[in-house]
């Protein structure tokens, strides 16, 4: 079956050459003009990544991502026309899984999706499952319970989780993260580990403000501990 | 040099306000110090002085009454005066002298003997004698009748020893008062210097934090008439920049915005028809061709442009960066191969700084040494003291030294872009280099090649970040 993706973005040329672009890869490319006709369509398209564009007319991009999240765990790519802090960072509090900024070539865009892919793959193959405190992760399942109740983790979430239990108790730097998780090469944008950490840890910590097992080593990067 | 420069108007004021203090505080201490031991002086002197002289003449009644008796026993009436607070007497008649306990004839000073000998009024002196300060009276008395004591005279010596000790504590106790008065002086110039600066020093953290993009700064309302009206056209000031910075900010993300959308189109749709080039006859290929290199600059220009805009206010990703890495990754992702030589005291250096900006400096360097240089010839990363320097040479013409500075300016193209005459570039790629390079605190600029050969060598200088 081949890749859907779906692709909001209310201007037309751009939505149309993208599609080439991505059907050029051999994907199949599913449109929505709105935020709105996005959500109202969601469930029948189904697709496996969505490419939103922060500029929509009606419900903002952060908007659509919030829904999305709420509702699916898809991957979440945002486009933005601006790379200020304040936009990278609303976006990826909204619960995209990486941002690009336009204009966009289509062989970064595509390499990005393949990266997202290749992220929701690898959890099928990962390694036994472990114990973490309080957390017990199980990777072929997908699968985080905290004290024997479920939680729920995007998949860019629990990527992260497994990166860091894989080796427990060692400081991982930003890049390292960026490139085992997101597949980014030495300009990947260290604030994507920051706020998918803070994420993470509103989910799996017991007080978010004080966590015991994602621990942040300044200057260094990040640990797991029990 | 006017008055101005006077070398107290180049004080700093703080300076200047407690030097006031002190020195009026000093100056009212001493008038008063030397006031006080004056007048102290004076009427203790002279309370002495006059108790001293009643005690005299009456003493020297006695004595004239004692000149009746024919042969007076001189050392018994001399023992049997009242004696004030030490005072002693001595009588002199012709050559025979009479005196107290411990005193001698010779401890009389000639002039007042022989002043009062020639006058028949009190006379009175003061001296020094065995050291301790004394005033001595004296008079001369007349005997009864024709008596055959001729220059009869006498004299009491009364101790001043005790008034002086009194008036050196005094001095002393005035001169502590005094020094004490100019500390006051000192701690009020203190404080008053504080409370007169803090508006300014408000003021001048205010302007830093402005400075520093707090855009949003303002001073607190005062209610000193003075300063109200400072504050609030600082106030003024301030809201009118940032209202003027938040319409450029948002000019600029406008255009950006404006300017982005169009140009992804572009790209993607190149990108589409490079995918099918082998289906393009040969005229049309060579038409994309030209498409994509100008899409491509105008990529670039946008990013300048945009960069500019916001490296004048944006906020910067800071990390610890090692350049060794950096430049590496920067020329793995750069068309070419450019060798690269990193100085055994430059490798694993770090500098505190923004990747991107930092890869961007070294990717317009290199694409300025592709258009005008002929293409790098070299790459080299070296330690000079706290700096680590990056420098890109490339073997073209070089840059005459009169355009050293000037093609760091925006808009401002060197001669060797000029000649080139296609309108390529727009003269920001140098420009972001250096802003770039300033706002991590460093310097860019180009020289000639070291050895001598023709070329440019440009250096972009960054401070090493502090080892932890």
């Amino acid at each position: 079956m081949s890749i859907r993706i779906l692709t909001i973005e209310d201007d037309e040329r751009i939505r149309t050459a993208v599609r080439f672009a991505l059907e050029d890869e051999g994907w199949n490319v599913l449109e929505a003009e709105t935020g709105e006709q996005a959500l109202e369509e969601f469930d029948s398209m189904n697709p496996d990544v969505v490419l939103v564009d922060i500029g929509l007319p009606g419900i903002d991009g952060f908007e659509v991502c919030r829904a999305l999240r709420r509702a699916s765990d898809v991957p979440i790519i945002m486009v933005t026309a601006r790379d200020d802090t304040h936009d990278v960072v609303a976006g990826l509090e909204a619960g995209s899984d990486d941002y690009l900024t336009k204009p966009i070539a289509p062989k970064e865009l595509s390499a990005r999706i393949r990266a997202l892919l290749r992220r929701v793959k690898s959890e099928n193959t990962g390694s036994s499952p472990r114990t973490v405190g309080d957390l017990d992760i199980v990777p072929d399942e997908g699968v985080v319970r905290k004290s024997g109740t479920e939680i729920h983790l995007t998949k860019t979430e629990f990527h992260l989780l497994c990166e860091l239990s894989d080796q427990l108790g060692k400081v991982l730097s930003r890049e390292h993260l960026l490139e085992e998780v997101w597949g980014y090469d030495y300009f990947g944008d260290g604030r994507l580990v920051d706020v998918h950490v803070r994420r993470l840890r509103t989910k799996i910590e017991t007080d978010p403000a004080h966590p015991r097992h994602v621990v942040t080593v300044r200057g260094m990067g990040y640990k797991l501990q029990p | 040099m006017s008055s101005r420069g006077l070398p107290w108007r180049r004080l700093p004021l703080r300076t200047r306000v407690i030097g006031a203090f002190t020195l009026g505080a000093a100056i009212a201490a001493l008038v008063l110090v030397v006031i006080t031991y004056g007048l102290s002086r004076q009427s203790m002197l002279q309370q002495r002085e006059e108790s001293s002289e009643r005690q005299f003449f009456a003493n020297a009644r006695q004595v004239q009454s004692s000149l009746r008796a024919e042969d007076p026993d001189f050392t018994q009436l001399l023992e049997s005066l009242p004696s004030l607070s030490g005072s002693r007497s001595i009588v002199r008649t012709g050559d025979e002298t009479w005196t107290s306990l411990s005193l001698t004839p010779n401890d009389l000073p000639p002039p007042l003997v022989s002043s009062v000998l020639e006058s028949s009024q009190a006379k009175t002196m003061r001296y020094r004698l065995d050291d301790q300060p004394v005033l001595a009276f004296g008079l001369q008395l007349r005997p009864s009748n024709a008596s055959a004591l001729q220059g009869v005279a006498y004299f009491e010596l009364v101790p001043l020893a005790e008034v002086e000790s009194t008036l050196e504590s005094l001095a002393l106790i005035l001169l502590v008062g005094g020094a004490l008065t100019v500390l006051v002086g000192v701690g009020i110039g203190l404080w008053a210097s504080g409370g007169l600066l803090r508006p300014l020093t408000d003021i001048s953290d205010a302007a830093t934090s402005i400075a520093h993009g707090r855009f949003d700064t303002r001073l607190e309302e005062v209610s000193d008439p003075d300063l109200d009206a400072l504050v609030s056209s600082f106030n003024e000031m301030a809201a009118a920049m940032e209202t003027r910075i938040t319409r450029d900010a948002r000019f600029s993300s406008d255009v950006s915005h404006e300017l982005r959308s169009p140009l992804m189109t572009l790209r993607a749709s190149i990108d589409v028809m490079q995918h099918r080039r082998e289906e393009l006859p040969e005229r049309t290929q060579q038409a994309l061709d030209l498409l994509n290199d100008e899409v491509v600059r105008f990529e670039h220009l946008v990013q300048d442009l945009l960069d500019l805009s916001r490296s004048d206010s944006g906020p910067m990703e800071i990390d610890l960066v090692n350049i060794e890495e950096l430049v590496k990754a920067t020329l793995a992702s750069s068309e070419g191969v450019v060798p690269l030589e990193v100085s055994g005291n430059a490798e694993g250096a770090l500098v505190m700084g923004d990747k991107r900006r930092l890869a961007q400096v070294l990717d317009n360097l290199l694409r300025n040494a592709e258009k005008y240089g002929d293409g790098p010839t070299r790459l080299t990363i070296s330690s000079s003291g706290r700096n680590i320097e990056i420098a890109v040479e490339d073997s073209g013409p070089g840059v005459a030294p009169s355009e050293r500075e000037l093609i760091f300016e925006r808009f401002t193209r060197g001669a060797a872009a000029r000649k080139r005459g296609t309108g390529d570039g727009a003269g920001l790629g140098l420009a972001l280099v250096d802003e770039h390079a300033r706002r991590h605190g460093g310097t860019a600029r180009v020289e000639g090649k070291p050895n001598g050969d023709s070329g440019a060598r440009f250096v972009v200088t960054l401070p090493k970040a502090g080892r932890r």
